[in-house]
């Protein structure tokens, strides 16, 4: 036994733990059951529920709550004596007396701690006859239903908002048996992460709105799969019922998005059903007509055939197999260079991973010791990952500055003037931040995608960038401070699957110009790009490949529909460059086709089949061209170079200002939900405040 | 215990304007000797003060009895990241004690003179006030008495060329009765809601702002200041072993003079009613019930109430406590059943709400107490009355839940036959009319 372990007795079985355990650690460690409401490993400890009561003897006469109580060495420990079955008896007698007991019609049936403790630990009986105390429910938005006369007020959703997700206008007013959680005034939450508190809810109490009355868990299959609303790829079991999703809950995963996910991946799931292309298109004069996948390829065959420029644009949001399938039908089948995948301006350098990946990894987070961002808004770019960034700011003091716009991340952070310049003067600076910065162990720059594409020079920013980590000595053997922010997922696949121009193809702004001469004679557009319908239109014909009805589809002489990402297995690569995989949970709606198969289809209607037929063997081809792919869900360091960049440094301000967070994409745009959402949010306050 | 007298002589009073006769500011606490050797208290090592402390055996007086001195010794060095503090509890909030609302507005100074002792005790540089919401003219007057103490070198920096600094804060409550339970006082001192920490961490480790922290109900803290002046062996003359000192006993209820009484500890209770109060309404014989130390302890019938001594271990042999010393005399006229009715209803209402017991118990005991005490249920209904008061006793995390059910425990211990008269003549009633 070292000095930092000590040793306990529970039920008569001895555990070793760490020092500064709690009781319920030791049980936890034991797999010895203790009923909580209150405890959650990732909130703080409020010890109020009075569920997880244990005896500990020679202690007071009376039970201890286990989650709060520091375990000693030497300690006995009873979770099953008679003094802790009779407490807990009494604490579900209480719980329940003022609890309604309308299961039956209560959404959270089927999944409810409060239904399993009942059964579990509480009596079959009580003597409780006095009337039952009922309380308003409360309107705090479209996110969230409450019924808060199911509230046992074990305060995780305040600990939540005040804590996680850093509102601090949720919380508990009154006293004892008049004590209410909600809003202190009437409006709705305004946090991306509230949905998290349907989860944490131990009762029926806050529930998913959209969901409300939709299905019984019991009834739903569960499949594992990836958020790609935002680029942290955060971990999702997709509910789904007779083919049709249901809802979407988080997945633990401690290394991308510990339990938590953004509002966008929890309610957006109605978009895949609102606005799907179902069936191929063709255009026949200003109409476009439904036809055969055959008829659409035949399309396509003729319009290809003898032209000379055919330019094609991947979007986000696409998937590894789809975006190689892609490019090799390009590049290969199609043989046209002018291929790319990058927005306008946003030059990244697909041969260079570490200049477009988040090298520390999103866990690093938690051994930084300074953070600068540059041209980032990770509370709305990447909610969960600001959470994280929040927690350190708060728990391990660690400095937080900001290159760009000023902010409001819910968190203190050093506002260092909007001009990107900034970064070559803190390599040279002495004082201040920049001392901070050199002075740190385990540097941290993160610097937005997005903003960039924007800004003319913005591989001069990238190089800027990379040599102040350079110079703050944040490149290292083992670490390794310079990092991307994709706030939109696709983009890094695209990359590592080569989808950038072959020597003497035009890139996206190159492509965007001959589309303005009209040099363009076929042009593909692979879901949401950086191009608008109007360039679009300049194009002597176009082809469109996506999931939804949009603008860009209403533009295009031929219409293949596409697969959602949870209507394929798909490997997906985030902000780290961490590769992460799906699982396919519901089929393609109608006529839809999943991406790479349609890809493959084409490329042998076209007379020279992609050498691949199935998805193993299309992985097989993706790992040939990134090795990366071969191990999921690792996150590897790649080679580090600094980006090559003739331009200098301009004075242009970033900007990384997310106007619409809940519709800053073509697929949140199709969900009804986020429409409702953002309205809310949009609303001035005043109007919100209606007293009630 | 040697023969001590039945009323404390003036010289031997801690509190010499209780009554608020006399002149309650500085000049007239100087005139009842006060800040009397301050300027050497206040050069001691902090050690000797503790030492003396513990050597007077003095106990807390909000109500729990916990002894100051060792309190005082759970404090550690002063560190430079880490202030020490002391804190009073002004929050006098239990129902029958108006104790320290007398020495706040009567004689201010005993407590602002305690105050600058303990904090120099605890290697403290700031001291906390905190003032139940309610006594706000109280809190002024303590207010102008810290103003004085300043104007007249007592508290500040370097106070007479001693080299220790002292600053004392006034902080009003709003009203609330949990935040006299110290970690829900220091909750609300630091502007938050008022909720009982979880313990461990103590204060004395981990309290005001995270720092360690010592709180001292008001009149404990006044004492310090007598003790300090006028010695242990003083001290030690009244009352037992263990119970030594003089007391505030605030006595209301049936008795012919009710207010505040200092006297010397273990002073029978009967002699306490009787030679101070004025004796019971209509003659001791007419007693039925007392209740000795503030809402939350259990009460004593008759017969106990004529051989109990006031103080910590003689009250806590039969089951109940000294508490706040805030004596309630009932006499037979009294309706028992509803007074207890109404302290339930108070404990309901000032139940903080973090704890299910609590909670949820404490609203159904309640309406438990309001339905039986009149009659209307049956004789198994009280022994459910009984099990929930102990499902919810030592189950919280704090002791409101447990100050809540021991009156209703008291009352069913000993009148338990009250109750099932009243169901009897109820279902007489009931049958009557149907």
């Amino acid at each position: 036994m070292s000095d930092n372990t000590i040793t306990l007795s529970v039920d008569g079985q001895e555990v070793e733990v760490t020092r500064g355990s709690t009781v319920l650690d030791a049980c936890k460690k034991l797999e010895i059951e203790v009923p909580h409401f209150c405890f959650h490993k990732r909130l703080s400890i409020a010890g109020n529920c009075r569920m997880c009561l244990v005896e500990i003897e020679g202690g007071p006469p009376k039970p201890a709550a286990s989650c709060a109580m520091p375990a000693g060495d030497g300690m006995v420990v009873h979770t099953n004596s008679k003094m802790v079955v009779d407490a807990r008896k009494g604490t579900m007698e209480f719980l329940l007396i003022n609890h309604p007991l309308d299961c039956p019609i209560c959404d959270q049936g089927g999944e409810c701690d409060l239904q399993d403790m009942a059964v579990g630990y509480g009596s079959d009986v009580s003597h409780y006859v006095e009337g039952k105390r009922a309380v308003e429910d409360k309107d705090i938005g479209e996110k969230i239903k409450t019924v808060m006369t199911r509230c046992i007020h074990c305060m995780r959703c305040v600990r939540f908002a005040t804590e996680v997700a850093g509102i601090e206008e949720f919380g508990a007013t009154g006293r004892g048996s008049h004590v209410k959680v909600g809003t202190y005034v009437k409006h709705a939450l305004r946090s991306e992460l509230s949905g998290n508190m349907i989860d944490l809810c131990p009762v029926g109490a806050l529930t998913s709105k959209p969901y409300a009355f939709v299905a019984r868990p019991w009834e739903l299959e569960r499949t594992p799969a990836v958020d790609v609303m935002d680029g942290l790829g955060s971990l999702i079991e997709v509910h789904h019922r007779a083919g049709k999703v249901m809802r979407i809950v988080p997945r633990e995963c401690d290394a991308v998005n510990e339990e938590w996910i953004s509002d966008t991946a929890r309610f957006s799931y109605d978009a895949l059903t609102h606005e799907r292309l179902t069936a191929p298109l063709l255009k026949k004069g200003r109409k476009q007509e439904g036809a055969s996948w055959e008829k659409a390829f035949d399309a396509v065959k003729r319009a290809l055939k003898g032209k000379e420029t055919v330019a094609a644009l991947a979007g986000a949001r696409h998937s590894a197999e789809d975006l190689y399938a892609f490019n090799a039908l390009m590049k290969e089948t199609i043989e046209t260079p002018h291929v790319d995948s990058r927005a306008e301006n946003m030059l990244l350098d697909a041969t260079n991973r570490s200049s477009y990946i988040m090298n520390s990894a999103v866990s690093g987070l938690d051994e930084a010791d300074v953070i600068l961002l540059v041209g980032c808004d990770p509370r709305l770019e990447m909610p969960v990952l600001n959470a994280r960034i929040r927690r350190n700011a708060l728990k391990r003091n660690v400095a937080v500055a900001s290159i760009g716009t000023p902010l409001n991340l819910t968190y203190d952070v050093e506002d260092l003037g909007a001009n990107p310049d900034v970064l070559t003067k803190l390599a040279t600076a002495r004082s201040g931040f920049a001392k901070t910065l050199k002075n740190a162990k385990k540097p941290m720059i993160i610097v937005g995608v997005q903003a960039l594409s924007t800004c003319k020079d913005s591989l001069a920013i990238i190089a800027a960038a990379q040599t102040l980590a350079e110079k703050v000595g944040a490149v290292t053997p083992h670490w390794n401070g310079f990092n991307m922010l994709h706030q939109h997922m696709g983009l890094v696949a695209a990359l590592d699957m080569g989808v950038v121009p072959a020597p003497k193809g035009m890139h996206t702004g190159q492509i965007k110009k001959a589309l303005q001469a009209g040099k363009v004679d076929v042009l593909f557009v692979y879901g949401d790009t950086d191009i608008t319908p109007e360039e679009m239109a300049k194009a002597k014909y176009s082809i469109y490949l996506g999931t939804h009805d949009t603008a860009l589809s209403q533009q295009a002489n031929v219409v293949l529909p596409t697969a959602a990402y949870t209507e394929k297995s798909a490997l997906w690569a985030n902000t780290e460059g961490r590769v992460l995989e799906a699982q396919k949970a519901v089929n393609p709606p109608l006529n839809a086709k999943e991406d790479w198969k349609i890809f493959r289809a084409l490329s042998a209607h076209l007379g020279e089949a992609l050498p691949f037929d199935t998805l193993e063997q299309l992985r097989g081809k993706i790992v040939e061209q990134n090795a990366v792919y071969a191990s999921v869900a690792e996150h590897t360091l790649p080679e580090w170079s600094v980006v090559k960049s003739k331009m200098k440094v301009s004075s242009k301000k970033l900007d990384a200002s997310v106007a619409q967070f809940y519709l800053n994409n073509s697929f949140l745009r199709a969900s009804a939900a986020m429409h409702r959402i953002q309205a809310e949010s949009d609303a001035p306050e005043t109007e919100l405040r209606r007293v009630g | 215990m040697a023969r001590q007298p039945i009323k404390l002589k003036d010289e031997d009073k801690v509190f010499g304007n209780l009554d608020g006769s006399g002149d309650w500011s500085l000049k007239g606490y100087k005139k009842r000797r006060g800040y009397v050797g301050y300027k050497k208290v206040m050069k001691m090592p902090r050690t000797k003060i503790i030492d003396t402390i513990k050597a007077s055996a003095l106990r807390g007086r909000g109500g729990a009895g916990f002894p100051t001195g060792l309190k005082w010794s759970f404090m550690p060095e002063p560190s430079a990241d880490k202030p020490n503090y002391l804190v009073c509890n002004a929050d006098e909030g239990e129902p029958g004690t108006c104790k320290d609302r007398d020495i706040l507005r009567y004689d201010p100074h005993t407590l602002v003179e305690g105050m600058a002792i303990g904090c120099k005790a605890l290697g403290a540089k700031v001291g906390y006030i905190y003032v139940r919401g309610e006594y706000y003219d109280e809190s002024s007057r303590l207010q102008l008495a810290i103003d004085e103490a300043y104007k007249a070198g007592l508290l500040g920096k370097n106070i007479q060329g001693t080299g220790v600094d002292v600053d004392l804060y006034l902080h009003l409550g709003a009203g609330a009765y949990i935040c006299g339970e110290e970690t829900a006082l220091l909750e609300s001192l630091e502007g938050k809601k008022g909720q009982p920490r979880l313990k461990p961490p103590f204060p004395a480790g981990f309290g005001l702002y995270g720092c360690p922290t010592t709180i001292n109900n008001v009149e404990t803290l006044a004492q310090v200041s007598a003790i300090m002046r006028n010695g242990v062996e003083w001290w030690t003359k009244f009352g037992r072993p263990n119970n030594h000192g003089t007391k505030i006993f605030s006595v209301s209820g049936s008795v012919k003079k009710p207010g505040n009484y200092e006297a010397p500890m273990s002073i029978p209770m009967k002699t306490l009613i009787e030679k101070y109060a004025g004796g019971v309404i209509g003659g001791w014989d007419n007693l039925q019930a007392v209740i000795p130390g503030g809402s939350s302890t259990p009460m004593l019938n008759a017969k106990q109430a004529s051989e109990v001594l006031m103080d910590f271990d003689d009250l806590r042999e039969l089951g109940t406590g000294l508490g706040t010393a805030a004596v309630i005399v009932m006499n037979k006229e009294v309706d028992l059943l509803a007074v207890m009715t109404r302290i339930s209803a108070f404990y309901k209402h000032e139940s903080c709400g973090q704890c299910t017991p609590c909670r949820e118990g404490v609203g159904w005991v309640y309406g438990l107490m309001e339905r039986l005490s009149r009659g209307e249920g049956s004789k198994e209904e009280l022994d459910h009355l009984f099990a929930i008061t102990k499902k919810i006793e030592g189950k919280t995390i704090c002791a409101f839940a447990d100050g809540a059910m021991w009156p209703v425990q008291g009352t069913l211990k000993h009148f338990k036959h009250l109750f099932e008269e009243r169901i009897k003549q109820n279902k007489k009633r009931t049958k009557k009319s149907a």
